[in-house]
């Protein structure tokens, strides 16, 4: 057993220097190998326990494929009975200091753990040592534990726990743990406890609360578990001590519970208390109150007991009506006069007038992206367009400003100038009229030939005599490039070039009889026309001759 | 004569009461001849001698329209380095003189004949003189960059101005002449002024073009 107990604490002692000797942020971090090592001390250290509780249901501390949730539960189920025990002895040790030296006389065999456990856990000691509200501290430490820390909270927790009472006690069947004075010191601490509270409530005795959520309840809390390790203990351990308690919980009356009729805000919490627990505490509870009913109902008949519900339950309905409403009927309610987070729990209904926000969805996006591609294919971008301005006046025309020396003489500027002004038709053709012209023909030129291919009924205007001067030269001749064709159009016709007949002969060529011919027919020309001037001469003398005569008569 | 004709009335009126008046006398005008009492009028124009030959080429030019069409003699006077011009008997109007003193004196300030000539023909047409230095003080090469300026490159600004308002301006080193109606001188003035000034010329002829767009939408 020392042997075996001796190597199992070598063991021990490896794996917790091991755990100490680790740096703190190591610990930030989930390590397997770390986990392992807390585990199997976890493991160790509750099998050591196990001799100092028999009690435990559970022979070792399973750990293989359980969470950290449930290996620490177990410690906890092992852990909790060992503190209460615990925290006695330290109590009687406060009182009669001459006992601690028993325990080393005793505990010979076992000095050396406490020697070897002492070095290691020195500082958890000397807090174990110290008044009961810092254990109270530590436990509720404990018990606030988060999941982050839990492994190590849960190897240190059990340490100490186990530690401290191995420290203090060697067995529960010992001499330490007599039982008439543990009966003697329950009698004195309930005596402590009660007697501070008999005249206000002293219906606070509920077993196994842990509820800290509220606020209110947070002092209650922390007597409540002082009650409840009481509690606890009595359950477990001592049965006399258990007795006293249930008789007392026997003899509650309905002033226990609920007060006085009048003290209505407490019954409230502790009917919500009520309603969240759930141990065994509670089913005591319940029994008082159906005893303390069933006595009343068994003396009436059933006409009035009927009778005695509809009463009371007219009573409770003109009660609450009496009473101020709840803030959910009293209308407009601000923060400031209803409980806080009280908008939590009422299910409020009211009308939003903003349109809820588009979910967006694939489909959506999609939707979305398809018009996109449909437009740009289209061409269909409803941009702003430029609404176009309508001309209000006609451009003016600019004049253009002449760099060079003009030809025309001051004089003959204002000669212009002035015929302008007073005969606008004479005035000769301005620049931009000349212009004008110009374009006008060319567009009539343009228009024509367009006319002439579009048009099926198409009519050539009437050509217009131009006079111009013909040279009687092949177009070869005028043309600088080599026509492709040459043409005689522009030549004159051959009666323009001579009208007669055919027979010409030159003065060389003609023969003696044609010669005098000729000349007989230029003397018979030349003498008609002698005579055809004679006689003319011949009319106007006479003429004159009768004038004469009249004019002298 | 009046005193005659005082005379014939009331002898008339004497011997017969509700006679005849006679007829009111016309009077001609008077010719410039006659006018000043009958005695000639001159006119004396120097010329620079930097218009002497230009005179010499151009001398009939001159000589023909003032001679034959506004009949005043005209000679030159060549010790004294002057043109003189004197009323003829047969000189129509008095103010022929003036014009052609006018006309003659617009030549030897650079303008050419035929654009003096339009002195000759119109009433309206002035030549205005300024410097240079009148419109701002300038000196050295300053001075050269306003004239280059207002003259342009081979004188196209000066034309566009020419041309802009039908006047004509010589540029005679620091002095500046220009021949034109009255309104159209002064809008010549104005530009050049502006040139002088320093305007750019882009500036100066878009001044013009809406001047002149104006002017000639009154008409």
């Amino acid at each position: 057993m020392a042997t075996k107990s001796e190597a199992s604490l070598n063991l021990d002692l490896d794996l917790l220097h091991r755990l100490k000797s680790t740096e703190p942020p190591v610990w930030l971090a989930p390590r397997a190998e770390l986990s392992e090592t807390a585990r199997k001390a976890s493991k160790i250290i509750f099998s050591y326990l196990r001799t100092y509780a028999p009690k435990s249901p559970l022979d070792q501390l399973l750990i293989e494929g359980f969470d950290a949730e449930q290996i620490w539960q177990q410690i906890d189920l092992q852990s909790q009975p060992l503190l209460s025990s615990l925290k006695r002895e330290v109590k009687k040790f406060e009182k009669k200091p001459e006992e601690i030296g028993k325990i080393r006389e005793v505990l010979e065999g076992e000095k050396k753990v406490v020697e070897s456990v002492g070095k290691v856990l020195e500082g958890e000691r000397r807090v174990l040592a110290e008044e009961s509200d810092d254990f109270d501290e530590d436990l509720d430490d404990g018990l606030d534990d988060d999941d982050e820390e839990e492994e190590e909270e849960e190897g240190s927790e059990g340490e100490e726990e186990k530690k401290g009472k191995g420290g203090a006690e060697g067995g529960i069947e010992d001499e330490f743990l007599k039982i008439n004075e543990l009966q003697e010191y329950l009698e004195e601490d309930e005596a402590r406890e009660y007697g501070l509270k008999k005249d206000s409530n002293d219906s606070r005795k509920k077993g196994g609360r842990r509820v800290l959520d509220n606020e209110e309840d947070e002092d209650e809390d922390e007597e409540d578990e002082d009650e409840e390790e009481l509690g606890v203990f009595g359950d477990s351990d001592d049965n006399e001590e258990e007795d006293e308690h249930r008789q007392k919980l026997e003899n509650a009356g309905y002033e226990d519970f609920f007060g006085s009729k009048r003290k209505k805000a407490p019954k409230k919490n502790l009917k919500s208390i009520e309603e969240l627990e759930e141990d065994s505490g509670l089913d005591d509870e319940e029994d008082e109150d159906e005893a303390v009913e069933t006595k009343k109902n068994d003396n009436l008949s059933t006409h009035e007991k009927q009778s005695e519900q509809l009463r009371a339950e007219i009573e409770k309905m003109e009660k609450a009506n009496l009473d101020p409403k709840t803030w959910t009927m009293q209308g407009e309610v601000t923060a400031a006069q209803r409980p806080k987070n009280s908008a939590l729990e009422v299910d409020l209904d009211f009308q939003h007038n903003v349109r809820p926000a588009p979910v967006i969805t694939e489909e959506f996006t999609a939707s979305l992206e398809e018009m996109i591609k449909k437009r740009i294919i289209e061409g269909q971008f409803d941009d702003v367009e430029k609404a176009a301005s309508l001309p209000s006046k006609a451009p003016r025309e600019l004049k253009e400003l002449d760099e060079n020396k003009s030809k025309k003489g001051l004089a003959e500027v204002y000669e212009e100038e002035y015929v302008q002004k007073t005969n606008p038709a004479a005035a000769p053709l301005t620049f931009s009229d000349e212009q004008k012209k110009e374009a006008s023909m060319l567009f009539k030129k343009l228009c024509l030939k367009l006319d002439a291919l579009s048009h099926f009924h198409f009519t050539p205007k009437p050509v217009i005599e131009d006079m111009s001067i013909q040279a009687n030269v092949p177009a070869l001749a005028m043309e600088e490039i080599a026509p492709v064709a040459v043409s005689d159009a522009a030549m004159l016709a051959p009666e323009e070039v001579f009208a007669g007949r055919g027979d010409v002969k030159e003065e060389a060529e003609l023969t003696k009889a044609e010669r005098k011919r000729r000349r007989a027919s230029k003397k018979r020309k030349f003498k008609a026309e002698a005579t055809k001037r004679m006689t003319a001469k011949k009319a106007r003398d006479n003429t004159l001759l009768n004038d004469n005569d009249g004019k002298e008569e | 004569m009046q005193s005659s004709m005082d005379v014939e009335t009331v002898s008339s009126q004497t011997q017969n009461e509700p006679g005849p008046l006679p007829p009111k006398p016309l009077f001609e005008p008077l010719k410039a001849h006659e006018m000043s009492d009958g005695r000639v009028q001159f006119r004396k124009v120097n010329v620079p001698p930097h218009r002497y030959s230009p005179l010499k080429k151009v001398w009939m030019d001159i000589y023909t329209p003032i001679f034959e069409q506004m009949k005043i003699d005209i000679r030159m006077n060549l010790k004294a380095r002057r043109v003189e011009l004197k009323t003829r008997a047969d000189t129509p109007d008095i103010s022929n003189l003036q014009k052609c003193a006018d006309f003659v004196h617009a030549f030897m300030l650079g303008f050419d004949v035929i654009d003096a000539i339009a002195l000759l023909r119109l009433d309206e047409l002035y030549v205005e003189s300024f410097e240079i230095k009148d419109v701002k003080t300038l000196r050295g090469e300053h001075l050269s960059r306003a004239i280059g300026r207002l003259s342009g490159k081979g004188g196209k600004t000066k034309f566009a101005i020419e041309n802009a308002t039908k006047t004509r301006i010589v540029i005679a080193d620091t002095k500046i002449h220009i021949l034109g109606s009255f309104a159209n001188i002064k809008i010549a003035r104005d530009s050049l002024c502006s040139l002088i000034l320093g305007s750019p010329a882009g500036k100066v002829y878009s001044k013009l073009r809406a001047v002149t767009a104006r002017l000639a939408e009154r008409f």
